[in-house]
């Protein structure tokens, strides 16, 4: 499903990112990305959704060359790929539906469906009574899920999330990590990116390690 | 789905309106003042060649005939102006119809005339004269020519006046052209700016749109709508600004004005194709300054 080929992501001023990245996620995989942070994860996960391009190397998605992609195809790669950012990126003057709203319209899915599915979404992170209100009136963790119901609207065949329980107490990291594992078991390759090794521990999947930019460890 | 993207257009174009706030107004408003001025220039201008067309349609060359003019010589002079290219017709005006046609003119001081013991009006040929010789130069000549001739006391024309207004036309055709010129780039910068700033309240919601994979046309077509909309608005409301100043200058002028253009009327607003233009014109402008804008600052 996500094919990484000798990766290299240099910033300028010749900070290095990720240096010969080679790696390979299966379809329908639950991948853990692990590492202290600036190992480069992040960065990782954004040349998967090509929201950065590597400087060298090739990188496949979905069978597609993510590298190569012509701009005309970039809007067909995202719908396939959801994002759960570590800043949630939610828009905090709009309700949790029109957060939500926001995809389906951009995805041009008729109204009438549009409201069942966001329906149906909020309520499998146990928000849909929460929907008319504000994300900033929500907390942290329900923010988090607001964030998990949006990248999930597009029915993505991948997932990727950074950090989803960075910022959650143990109880609430290990439901949305239920949550995605549910993701999982219906089809989506799921990635998450994690510094929690105690996680990582706890749900014992396939594990990638960076370190400084480096692939160090992969723990099948 | 057709429907569904046409209304994500409209109503995104709206909702930019909506929170475009005093940005907005003042992207209206610069383009409605751009426009109110050339505008005016527009209306001088064709209001005033309309009355200069009159009058140099009416314009009428008059070659006035000594009193002591012979029949033979008439005649050939008659033969003259028939053959002559820029004379389109040519009237002749005796003595006597002349002296008529001045006592009509002065209805009710006819009492001038009264001490009158011969007619002093001379005779005279009226001449049209074709549209394309209507110039001084021409005009100059054929008097000049004229009046070398037997029984010829003077010829007059007044093609001078149509000249000096012509030029006078010319200069504010350039005027107006310069200064709605200049606006009009300035109003295009405006609008640029305030799509600018849309772009920029937006960007965290465009930013998010981009990464969920909406297309460069989802994301442009609605801002760049958004700029033609301010750009016709603009220019619809110069229109009726126009409109209310032309009817107020009318109102304030009163009579006066339809005795200086005698014959003439300036109550000529500008056209339905002038309108249209000047809104469409508007549009574009507003378009173009969004789109400059989006490709500046909008990185999809």
């Amino acid at each position: 499903m996500i094919q990484m080929f000798h990766v290299s992501k240099t910033y300028p001023k010749d900070v290095v990112a990720l240096s010969d990245i080679t790696l390979h996620i299966q379809k329908g995989e639950f991948v853990f990305l692990c590492g202290p942070s600036g190992a480069g994860k992040t960065t990782l996960l954004r040349l998967i959704f090509r929201d950065e391009l590597p400087t060298d190397g090739q990188i496949l998605v979905n069978g597609r060359n993510v590298v190569r992609l012509r701009e005309s195809k970039l809007p067909a790669l995202r719908r396939s790929i959801g994002v759960i950012f570590q800043d949630f990126k939610l828009l905090m003057d709009r309700t949790v539906y029109d957060n939500l709203h926001l995809v389906t319209r951009v995805l041009g899915i008729p109204e009438t469906i549009s409201r069942r599915k966001i329906g149906r979404l909020l309520k499998e992170v146990g928000l849909l009574q929460k929907a008319d209100q504000i994300p900033y009136s929500l907390s942290g963790g329900e923010q988090q899920r607001v964030a998990i119901a949006r990248a999930l609207v597009s029915d993505p065949a991948i997932l990727l999330a950074d950090e989803p329980t960075g910022n959650l107490d143990p109880d609430l990291a290990l439901d949305v990590m239920r949550l995605l594992a549910e993701v999982n078991i219906r089809g989506t390759t799921v990635v998450v990116a994690t510094h929690n090794p105690k996680l990582v521990a706890e749900m014992g999947h396939h594990t990638l390690i960076l370190k400084q930019g480096r692939l160090v460890e992969e723990i099948p | 789905m057709l429907w569904e993207r046409f209304r994500h257009l409209l109503g995104e174009t709206f909702l930019n309106f909506r929170r475009g706030g005093w940005g907005v107004i003042a992207s209206i408003g610069a383009i409605a003042i751009a426009f109110l001025v050339t505008g005016i220039f527009l209306l001088l201008t064709l209001n005033l060649s309309t009355v200069v067309a009159r009058w140099a349609e009416d314009f009428q060359v008059v070659v006035f005939l000594d009193d002591t003019i012979t029949k033979k010589q008439r005649t050939l002079v008659q033969k003259r102006l028939d053959g002559e290219m820029a004379v389109r017709d040519v009237t002749y005006l005796s003595k006597k119809e002349a002296l008529a046609d001045f006592r009509r003119k002065i209805r009710g001081q006819e009492s001038l005339l009264e001490g009158l013991k011969t007619n002093p009006l001379p005779a005279s040929f009226q001449l049209r004269i074709r549209e394309q010789y209507q110039t001084a130069d021409v005009l100059g000549h054929l008097a000049a020519s004229l009046k070398r001739m037997e029984g010829i006391e003077d010829v007059l024309y007044g093609q001078e006046w149509v000249e000096r207004l012509t030029s006078l036309i010319e200069v504010m055709k350039i005027l107006g052209i310069v200064i709605g010129g200049v606006l009009g780039v300035a109003s295009l910068f405006i609008v640029a700016n305030t799509i600018r700033m849309a772009v920029y309240a937006r960007a965290q919601e465009i930013e998010i749109m981009r990464l969920v994979g909406a297309t460069r046309a989802y994301i442009q077509i609605p801002l760049i709508l958004e700029g033609t909309l301010q750009g016709g608005l603009g220019a619809a409301l110069a229109l009726g600004l126009l409109y209310a100043l032309f009817r107020g200058t009318l109102w304030q002028l009163g009579t006066t004005a339809s005795m200086i253009f005698a014959g003439t009327e300036l109550t000529q607003f500008l056209e339905a194709e002038y309108r249209m233009a000047m809104v469409g014109l508007g549009a574009l402008l507003g378009g173009v300054g969004s789109l400059v804008a989006v490709r500046r600052f909008l990185k999809v």
